[in-house]
């Protein structure tokens, strides 16, 4: 049997004093993906700060264990060490921080954390061309700011971008597919595909069904009201498509 | 009040003008005594709360060998403790540079141009530096002149002596055509906790269409007291850029008064800031715009921290007669901690139509969002931070026109 990655026991969390996350129970094992769908609102996005550990996010009760460590207890940096990476809804831009240092620095930080060592500059930038051109980002769009006049659909590909250099134990994809193209989906979906091993995980929130054709899932999850309400297979994904959550949130009314 | 005027033998007290102009600062600050929170123009700095004991002059040059190594190449002018080194330093035989106290007794265009830019009886440390007026340097850099070379002007300390004061004047002048960058650069070296106190008055001359680039980076001593005043004069198609770094000093201003004289003259003053502890940084600026069409821009940003106190006080004043002009000022500046400060006073004096002017000034925080997005991909709080801080000056950094000086200014910054 395959090892737990993330185990979620009765997470209850607010923000602005406000309960979002009530009650949610999750484990996701090595080489599992798992889709999380859910009507706007209902805290998916929520859910995915709480996990990285964004001042901010209140976790009022539960346990979460990360890789059989308590989560809970860790920095946000020490997260991203530790191997969880957050592909964001809405990627903030930086402007006048340039994504090869800064990528090449967290790509060592990490490094260093895991007892490796650095990756020189030469060797570091071999990389970065090379997963770039995979994802259709060139050497002149990786000089700029982070996320600084990108298109939707180009942040969302750099969000990718980093995920293939970090290589994380679990990353959460947070609407990757929204505001992107048919073909950068599934430019996105092979990039995703090509981090999995049999070791890591996928937690996968998305509104639509087409990025589960690329990335597919073992289960999909319905979120409404803080906590799951149904599990099912990827054939739920597609059912949702046609019925929509108005009967999960009338159950919960 | 009159404890930083002692009775010290300076060069030339024979020649009747120098002897006279000395006690004319000597009287001036006597008058004014050293600034307080009732001062107008300084009272966000306070400078009496710093100036609390004595300060020793020391005539004599100390004999510490020291040399700056920038890492590009320069025309370098050492003064160490505030006395100039002449073994220390290289200079372009293109131009004329003779150390001041000598240019004061063999020269008589000094009798002109010295004081001339400077009003001791508004500016207190001016006049006290005008009382001790001996060291400093003197370069004129005549028609059509243009230097390849940055002049580069080092201000040592030692920090061996026991509160020493250094009074430096400087007088540049850049005739018709002329053309250099000149860099300010105020270090030490040993016991960073020593106390010393530099104040230093440049007067400038600019020509007719002759250009200055003025980079200064002042990373004095935490427990130093640094003033500086540069009053600028610029003539007709003349031009002045200057970028000021502070990093130093328990307590530092840099003043920059700038005149405009003659039709298309154009000046720009940029400086950053960056302080931790409970350092008191000042950038205060006057552009007086005097005729039509002259140009002014300025752009200055801090970053505070600690329980620092940045102060900005920017004032551009247009003459009834300069109509066309344009001036502009922008001053942001980042608190880093609850406890830091900023305060800010900008002011225009408009006393013509048909200009365009505009001011702004703003305080923030880094931002929560940004910060989080670096350390989710595994930055340590400190490095994230840091790099969201070289992020914000960079736009100032960029008013740096020679990449190489630009980059030895982030090198001080990370330092
Ligand atoms: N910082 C915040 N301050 C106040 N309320 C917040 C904050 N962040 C989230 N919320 C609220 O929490 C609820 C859940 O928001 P969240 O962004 O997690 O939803 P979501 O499921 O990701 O929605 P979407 O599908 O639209 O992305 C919303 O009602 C939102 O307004
Ligand atoms: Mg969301």
């Amino acid at each position: 049997m395959s090892k737990p990655l993330l185990e979620i026991e009765d997470l209850h969390a607010k923000v602005d004093n406000k309960e979002i996350i009530k009650g949610f129970n999750l484990t996701i094992n090595e080489g599992e993906v798992h889709a999380i769908m859910g009507p706007n609102g209902a805290g998916k996005s929520t859910l995915s700060y709480v996990l990285c550990g964004k001042p901010g996010y209140e976790v009022t009760s539960g346990r979460v264990l990360f890789k059989g460590k308590d989560l809970l207890q860790m920095s946000v940096e020490e997260r991203a060490r530790e191997g969880l990476f957050l592909s964001m809804q809405k990627p903030v831009e930086i402007p006048g921080v340039s994504i090869t240092p800064f990528l090449k620095h967290a790509l060592n930080s990490i490094r260093a954390y895991r007892g490796e060592k650095e990756m020189d500059t030469v060797e570091f930038m071999k990389l970065l061309r090379e997963e770039g051109r995979k994802l259709n980002l060139n050497a002149d769009m990786l000089k700029r700011s982070i996320n600084v006049g990108f298109s939707g659909g180009e942040a969302k590909r750099l969000e990718t971008l980093q995920m293939a250099i970090l290589r994380p134990s679990l990353a959460i994809l947070d609407e990757a597919d929204s505001g992107v193209d048919i073909d950068a989906m599934r430019i996105i979906g092979e990039g995703v595909n090509a981090c999995r091993t049999p070791h890591n995980g996928l937690l996968v929130i998305t509104h639509y069904q087409r990025l589960l054709n690329y990335i597919v899932p073992d289960f999909v999850h319905v979120y409404t009201g803080g906590k799951i309400v149904k599990t099912g297979n990827k054939d739920l994904a597609e059912e949702l498509e046609r019925t929509g959550y108005s009967e999960f949130v009338k159950e919960q009314a | 009040m009159t404890k930083l005027l002692h009775q010290v033998k300076l060069l030339g007290e024979n020649i009747p003008w120098l002897k006279e102009l000395r006690q004319n600062g000597r009287d001036a600050f006597a008058a004014l005594g050293i600034p307080n929170a009732k001062t107008e123009a300084w009272k966000y700095t306070k400078p009496n709360m710093f100036l609390t004991d004595e300060f020793e002059t020391y005539s004599a040059g100390n004999s510490a060998n020291y040399q700056y190594d920038f890492p590009f190449a320069t025309y370098q002018i050492t003064f160490i403790d505030g006395v100039f080194a002449p073994n220390m330093s290289d200079l372009p035989s293109e131009i004329e540079i003779i150390p001041l106290a000598e240019f004061v007794m063999f020269d008589i265009q000094a009798k002109k141009l010295i004081g001339n830019l400077v009003d001791i009886n508004k500016h207190p440390f001016a006049a006290l530096n005008t009382a001790y007026l001996n060291e400093g340097i003197y370069i004129k850099i005549s028609e059509n002149c243009k230097l390849t070379k940055p002049l580069a002007l080092v201000y040592h300390s030692t920090c061996q002596n026991q509160r020493p004061m250094s009074n430096i004047r400087n007088l540049i002048v850049l005739e018709k055509n002329a053309q250099t960058e000149l860099i300010e650069y105020f270090n030490y070296d040993g016991d960073q906790k020593s106390v010393y106190f530099n104040n230093v008055v440049n007067e400038i001359y600019i020509g007719d269409n002759a250009t200055l680039m003025h980079y200064k980076a002042q990373m004095e001593a935490f427990k130093a007291i640094h003033l500086a005043l540069n009053c600028v004069e610029i003539k007709k198609s003349g031009y002045y850029k200057s970028f000021c770094l502070q990093k130093g000093a328990d307590l530092a201003r840099n003043e920059s008064k700038v005149r405009l004289c003659d039709t298309q003259a154009k000046a720009e003053v940029n400086a950053a800031y960056m302080m931790n502890g409970w350092a008191t940084i000042d950038t205060t600026t006057n552009i007086e715009h005097l005729v039509a069409e002259t140009f002014s821009d300025q752009l200055v940003k801090g970053v505070v921290g600690g329980q620092a106190k940045g102060i900005f006080q920017g004032c551009i004043h247009i003459e009834p007669n300069a109509i066309k002009t344009k001036g502009y000022q922008q001053h942001r500046a980042l608190l880093l901690t609850d406890e830091a400060e900023v305060d800010v006073k900008p002011e225009l004096e408009i006393f013509a139509d048909d200009v365009q002017c505009s001011h702004g000034s703003a305080c923030g925080q880094l931002d929560a969002e940004q910060l989080f997005y670096l350390r989710s991909r595994g930055l340590d709080e400190e490095e994230a931070k840091a790099m969201l801080v070289d992020a914000y000056l960079q736009e100032v950094i960029a008013k740096v026109d020679n990449e190489k000086i630009a980059d030895w200014i982030k090198l001080l910054l990370q330092s």
